[in-house]
């Protein structure tokens, strides 16, 4: 075959596969701007003639006393504050597992690497009812609370901390006199932070997409991630007596929650490409 | 898939403690800061051990405790709960359909990942890095959210494509993905979706290490293409490959979110998966000690599942390296 009849060819079957990714995504966006009759009565991948964003907008933050404006601001705190918290948490064990040697030290090291085994849904239940007893389910600490605990991001920042982190500085730090957290401070972040950026971004996005947890957890709606809201919208279209089917409201609200992440995606990819290949890679 | 979203990669990556300043520190100084640093070190890593003890240990422990208790008086019952796991009938057929699930989709999007990974690779590949980004884009697409998206879309009603293959007459009705027959292909369809990029992009980052100096010389010897990534590429990133697969293998064993969504909008049935079950037994019917029993076993099958799939293929491979050895 011809060279470029194989680039061609490749090209088609890329091509392809784009669609297969890219298709939801373009009818999402198409479908936000249709209100529940057009939905039916209008081409699935055309835009309708009138547009119905501004209504479908209004009624999407007016629903229920505006329930979703909650859910979107709710996920924004759940999520930064668990990627900012996770990531200061896993950044200073990692640090410290990496950079000083103390009794219990591989003791820490075989905890956070055994409970990289742990499938994390079969802690849900048992949180569950820990929280319910310490009197936590329902607020906002007691979703961020156990998504700190990332043994993952442990054991990432170990690794590159003992990597990037020369111990001649760390030394030399040490004889100028700094503290030990001061050296950190200055000495480790600066070259640590790259790391840091991706660790946040996996528990940002990571948190963010979460369901199961918070689903477990709350039961007030002004408590809820856009997951769990959406998702008991998405009840409505189907369950009889549920009341109107919320068509418009669930497909705007749905492009609403992933949009900012998606116009980012491009600008982020590297940064999160590197935290998924990281043990792939170290193993090869 | 729940479980992946809290642990990304790296979960069976294989560990190795990294070296301290002090291993590598002048021995004298050394002695004069190791007191410090016992308490610096571990004083570091205390807020962890705080979080990890009361959010991961406790329920870790608490699970276990719970599952040997009686669900009526709450006293030790011995393995009551687990005899009654071992007789559900739903758990198990729950447990067969994930692994059902798991033969197909997993071989298909790994398949698929491997082959994008390969295109892209490849010389005849355009546009590397735009496609490399559109196929990971789902990575930034909540689970509910696609299962939202694709339940649209697989409802004849509202996708005008399903009525296409009666419109031309080789169906006898629009199709029905979410049909009680089709909905776990549906499922299939919606991961795959969100997890083929995923797999790709870790194959991709392990291609781009293979050493240029051995495809060169495959390439004076004459090979082709294909068998430069049939024979030398492929080979090479063995190791990844089985990563993503037993990362998929955990992840299917944990699916939750979509089935649950597409019961939402379709009534698909909502006690597909295991996770289902176990959510169910314990906030349907409220019975915890049942369900920690249920999670036990679960977080059981997803090790041995995990290890019966490296012994077949470390026994698979042995014969390769084997023939390697004698080739050198």
């Amino acid at each position: 075959m011809a060279r470029g009849v194989k680039t061609s060819a490749t090209t088609a079957f890329l091509a392809l596969a784009a669609a297969y990714v890219l298709v939801p995504i373009y009818w999402l966006v198409i479908s936000s701007s249709k209100n529940a009759v057009q939905l039916f009565n209008t081409n699935t991948f055309l835009p309708p003639a009138k547009l119905s964003w501004g209504a479908n907008f209004h009624g999407l933050f007016t629903y229920e006393n505006g329930d979703f404006a909650w859910w979107l601001l709710n996920s924004f705190i759940y999520s930064t504050v668990t990627a900012t918290l996770g990531t200061a948490v896993s950044t200073l064990t990692g640090y410290g597992l990496a950079k000083y040697s103390f009794r219990g030290r591989r003791v820490v090291f075989g905890l956070v690497v055994g409970s990289l085994m742990v499938p994390a849904t079969a802690l849900v239940v048992p949180l569950f009812l820990l929280e319910h007893y310490m009197g936590l389910t329902n607020t906002y600490q007691g979703v961020i609370l156990p998504l700190l605990v990332y043994p993952f991001g442990v054991y990432f920042m170990s690794i590159f901390s003992a990597d990037a982190v020369p111990d001649t500085l760390v030394d030399s730090a040490r004889m100028d006199g700094a503290s030990e957290l001061r050296t950190l401070w200055q000495i480790g972040r600066p070259i640590l932070m790259p790391g840091m950026v991706t660790l946040f971004l996996l528990s940002f996005i990571g948190t963010w997409n979460n369901y199961f947890l918070p689903l477990v957890l709350l039961g007030t709606e002004t408590r809820f991630p856009l997951t769990v809201g959406l998702s008991a919208w998405a009840s409505t279209l189907n369950v009889a007596g549920a009341g109107q089917p919320l068509y418009s409201e669930v497909i705007l609200g749905s492009l609403i929650s992933v949009l900012p992440m998606l116009v980012l995606f491009p600008f982020l990819q590297k940064y999160v490409a590197r935290g998924l290949t990281f043990g792939a890679v170290a193993g090869e | 898939m729940a479980a992946r979203a809290a642990g990304p990669a790296g979960r069976l990556a294989v560990p190795a403690l990294p070296r301290t300043s002090a291993e590598s520190g002048a021995a004298q100084r050394r002695r004069r800061w190791r007191a410090s640093q016992g308490r610096s070190g571990f004083g570091m890593t205390a807020p962890f051990l705080a979080l990890f003890a009361v959010f991961f240990a406790g329920p870790l422990i608490y699970s276990i405790v719970l599952s040997f208790r009686s669900p009526l008086t709450g006293n030790f019952t011995g393995l009551l709960n687990y005899r009654t796991v071992f007789s559900n009938g739903a758990y198990w057929s729950g447990v067969e359909r994930m692994a059902y699930f798991g033969v197909i989709q997993v071989t298909v999007m790994i398949g698929l990942a491997i082959g994008l990974a390969l295109l892209l690779d490849s010389p005849y590949c355009r546009g590397r890095k735009v496609f490399a980004l559109v196929y990971f884009l789902p990575y930034a697409v909540p689970g509910v959210i696609a299962a939202i998206m694709w339940g649209f879309l697989l409802e004849p009603d509202l996708d005008v494509a399903l009525k296409v293959p009666h419109l031309v007459g080789i169906a006898s009705g629009p199709l029905q993905p979410l049909s009680y027959r089709w909905a776990l292909y549906a499922i299939m369809l919606i991961v795959t979706w969100e997890w083929t990029g995923y797999n790709m992009t870790i194959l991709i980052t392990s291609l781009t290490n293979v050493p240029a100096q051995v495809l060169e010389a495959a390439k004076v010897d004459g090979a082709s293409e294909v068998q430069v990534a049939a024979k030398i590429k492929l080979p090479m990133v063995r190791r990844t490959v089985i990563f993503t697969i037993v990362l998929s293998i955990i992840g299917t064993l944990q699916l939750f979110n979509e089935p649950v969504i597409l019961n939402d909008i379709a009534s698909i049935g909502s006690n597909l998966t295991p996770n289902q079950i176990i959510y169910n037994t314990a906030f349907s019917f409220g019975n915890e000690e049942l369900a920690a029993a249920q999670s036990v076993i679960l977080a059981l099958i997803t090790v041995i599942a995990t290890v019966a799939f490296f012994a077949v293929v470390r026994r698979r491979m042995e014969p390769l390296q084997a023939t390697r050895a004698v080739a050198k």
